[in-house]
């Protein structure tokens, strides 16, 4: 199995050079396979967003070396790893952050339409066919602002599927959804991983949720603690 | 979705659609921006068009005089001068010497127009017991009438001058109680005297200029002031009527008579016309800069507004030069449709303007100019002004961490 992801001895420091210099992440080194379903768990401060910041390449690590699609991002200017991180990874955030000036369908099409410039009907097909996915063909013409929580979620995560991305990474993808509304949205990400084979790290506080990952990595004080398998049981993905 | 438009228009009108009250407002303040500099233009240039037309139709554009006579003090040698008080000499009405040739010279030069050589001078108009100081002007109809236009003007009668012909202003056809028809006696300090016959009165809208201008025809005049043959003054118009102050220099360096330029001889005028322009100029340049402070704010405020838009945009891999370009355009937008607005409420507001403002015989204060001109330069420039009003907003767009933008 290909790794997606290769991180070697990550550090991330704030604040260098100064008398209040802290580094959050101590030397990380983690890998994940492609189709890999991985939580990242770990106590509030122990370097969770930061690492998974560094991951999305929207934050630069003070050393260390990050393979992204077996792409060395390292040494990559903006422009690069900005191409690179709409074209390789997808994104879900405990908000959804769906834009409100445009339709759920819209929401959707929108990193296409940021890679290509233009709208054509390929990426209406997509949209489309994404939205039906998770199970929002009817409220395609929605605006962000006339759905539910976990509907919001639920285009988000079709969003971020859109480039069909090696990787996603969810940040609390159900924090603040009802426990049936995070049940379902977290059944539709392990449905995607077992149906395209994306790859998903995912960072929870909820144990039962990371139990139902392949992979368990636990973060403590910037560093990983632990990495054990989940207890994800075959029948998962059938019980949606 | 638009399929025509590129992301970063979509995503322009979409904002600018979804902020509806803060678009609206800043629209309005463009409107009246745009509206106040498209009134104030196409006024003023209709003033002074008006005036300038008043000034230039009224008097010759470059008038060419007789050299005055200077006083010599006498020597009995070569560099001795007996003499040292010299008495300033009278100018008695003298003829241009070979004026007739200079005319032919004059008429040759491709910057000149028209050229109309004139006798003038002073004389006394006397009906029964009135008596009036005159200035008479004797000219050649078909010429001069190009330069001055006496037939604009007539409010009486005709402008047909034969040798016992005259025109009179109004207010010395009031004063010596004469109409169309009636014979004025004309008399010069020569003791040369003539009975005229009035076939025209005209109207200036200048008092002064109505009491003392009359006009007669070239050999009448110059039978009265003794000038046979002479002629005190060639007038002209020139080509290109700002430039007659240098045709003039240019003239009177080759040729031995006084140029003068309307631009000298209204020296007042022109500086009145100045300083309007710079007032003008002023009050227009710091109205743009409140309608570009006004898109700025309302720009600043709207990327705040969305910088968590910003943040997920940047994280799905929009660069900095499609956020940058969203806010430039949305300035260019609000810039081009605050000037569509401007430019109809400004047009709106002078044509009422010009109903509404009569001078006092009822005529119009000034013509109504609505140069296409105008409004395309009003759109362009208020379309950049809105984009490099958006620079310093697009600039700040741009560089938000999506990490920060997010997390906030």
């Amino acid at each position: 199995m290909a790794d997606v992801l290769a991180l070697e001895a990550i550090r991330k420091s704030y604040a260098i050079g100064t008398p209040v210099e802290t580094e959050v992440l101590h030397g990380i080194d983690l890998t994940i396979g492609a189709g890999e379903f991985v939580a990242l768990i770990g106590p509030s401060g122990s370097g969770k967003s930061t690492l998974l910041n560094i991951i999305g390449l929207l934050d630069s690590p003070t050393s260390g070396r990050l393979q992204v699609n077996g792409e060395e991002t390292t040494r990559l200017d903006d422009a690069a790893r900005t191409r690179l991180r709409g074209h390789a990874i997808g994104f879900v955030f405990q908000y959804h952050y769906l834009i409100s000036a445009f339709t759920a369908a819209e929401n959707v099409m929108m990193p296409m339409l940021v890679d290509q410039g233009r709208a054509d009907r390929r990426m209406e097909q997509r949209a489309d066919e994404l939205l039906d996915r998770v199970g929002l063909s009817r409220w395609r013409n929605n605006r962000a602002t006339n759905m539910s929580g976990g509907q919001q979620q639920r285009v988000a995560i079709a969003r971020a599927l859109a480039m069909e991305p090696a990787l996603v990474l969810a940040d609390e993808p159900t924090g603040n959804l009802d426990t049936a509304s995070a049940d379902s949205v977290f059944a539709l990400l392990r449905r995607i991983n077992a149906e395209r084979g994306t790859t998903f790290l995912v960072v929870t506080h909820n144990m039962a949720l990371a139990e139902r990952c392949d992979r368990i990595v636990e973060l403590v004080d910037g560093q990983i603690n632990a990495e054990r398998p989940g207890r994800a049981e075959p029948g998962a993905v059938s019980k949606l | 979705m638009n399929r025509w438009l590129p992301f970063e228009w979509i995503a322009a009108l979409r904002f600018l659609g979804e902020g509806r009250m803060q678009t609206a407002f800043i629209l309005g303040g463009i409107t009246i921006g745009v509206g106040v500099i498209v009134f104030m233009s196409a006024m003023l240039a209709g003033l002074q068009t008006n005036f300038i037309k008043r000034v230039l139709t009224s008097q010759p554009q470059i008038q060419l005089s007789p050299l005055d006579e200077v006083a010599r003090p006498l020597r009995f040698d070569p560099g001795v001068i007996e003499g040292a008080l010299v008495q300033k000499p009278s100018q008695r009405i003298l003829s241009i010497d070979q004026w007739q040739s200079i005319a032919v010279a004059m008429r040759a030069r491709p910057d000149v127009v028209v050229v109309a050589p004139t006798a003038s001078g002073s004389a006394l108009a006397v009906r029964g017991d009135a008596s009036r100081s005159i200035s008479i002007t004797g000219m050649e109809p078909e010429q001069y009438f190009r330069i001055v236009r006496v037939p604009d003007y007539l409010v009486a009668g005709e402008t047909r001058l034969g040798t016992d012909d005259i025109l009179i202003g109004t207010e010395l056809a009031k004063d010596l109680g004469a109409g169309v028809g009636d014979k004025l006696n004309v008399t010069t300090a020569n003791g040369s005297g003539r009975i005229l016959t009035i076939t025209g009165i005209f109207d200036f809208g200048n008092k002064g200029a109505n009491e003392r201008n009359t006009y007669v025809a070239l050999r009448t005049a110059q039978s009265l002031l003794n000038l046979i043959g002479g002629a005190t003054t060639i007038d002209m118009t020139v080509t290109d009527t700002y430039a007659a102050d240098t045709i003039a220099r240019d003239i009177a360096a080759v040729v031995p008579v006084e140029a003068d330029s309307w631009i000298t001889t209204n020296a007042q005028f022109f500086t009145a016309v100045r300083a309007q322009q710079t007032s003008n100029t002023l009050i227009r340049l710091f109205v743009g800069i409140s309608v570009a402070f006004g898109i700025a704010a309302v720009l600043v405020v709207s990327v705040i507004q969305r910088s968590k838009d910003i943040g997920i945009l940047r994280a799905m891999g929009a660069s900095r030069g499609r956020i940058l370009r969203i806010f430039l355009i949305q300035g260019g937008v609000l810039g081009l449709f605050g000037s569509v607005l401007g430019s109809a409420a400004g047009a709106g507001a002078l044509i009422l303007w010009h109903h509404l403002l009569r001078q006092v015989d009822g005529s119009e204060l000034f013509p109504l100019i609505l140069e296409p001109s105008l409004f395309v330069a009003a759109a362009l420039l208020a379309t950049l002004t809105g984009v490099v009003a958006g620079l310093a907003p697009a600039v700040r767009a741009a560089s938000i961490d999506p990490v920060e933008a997010i997390r906030g």
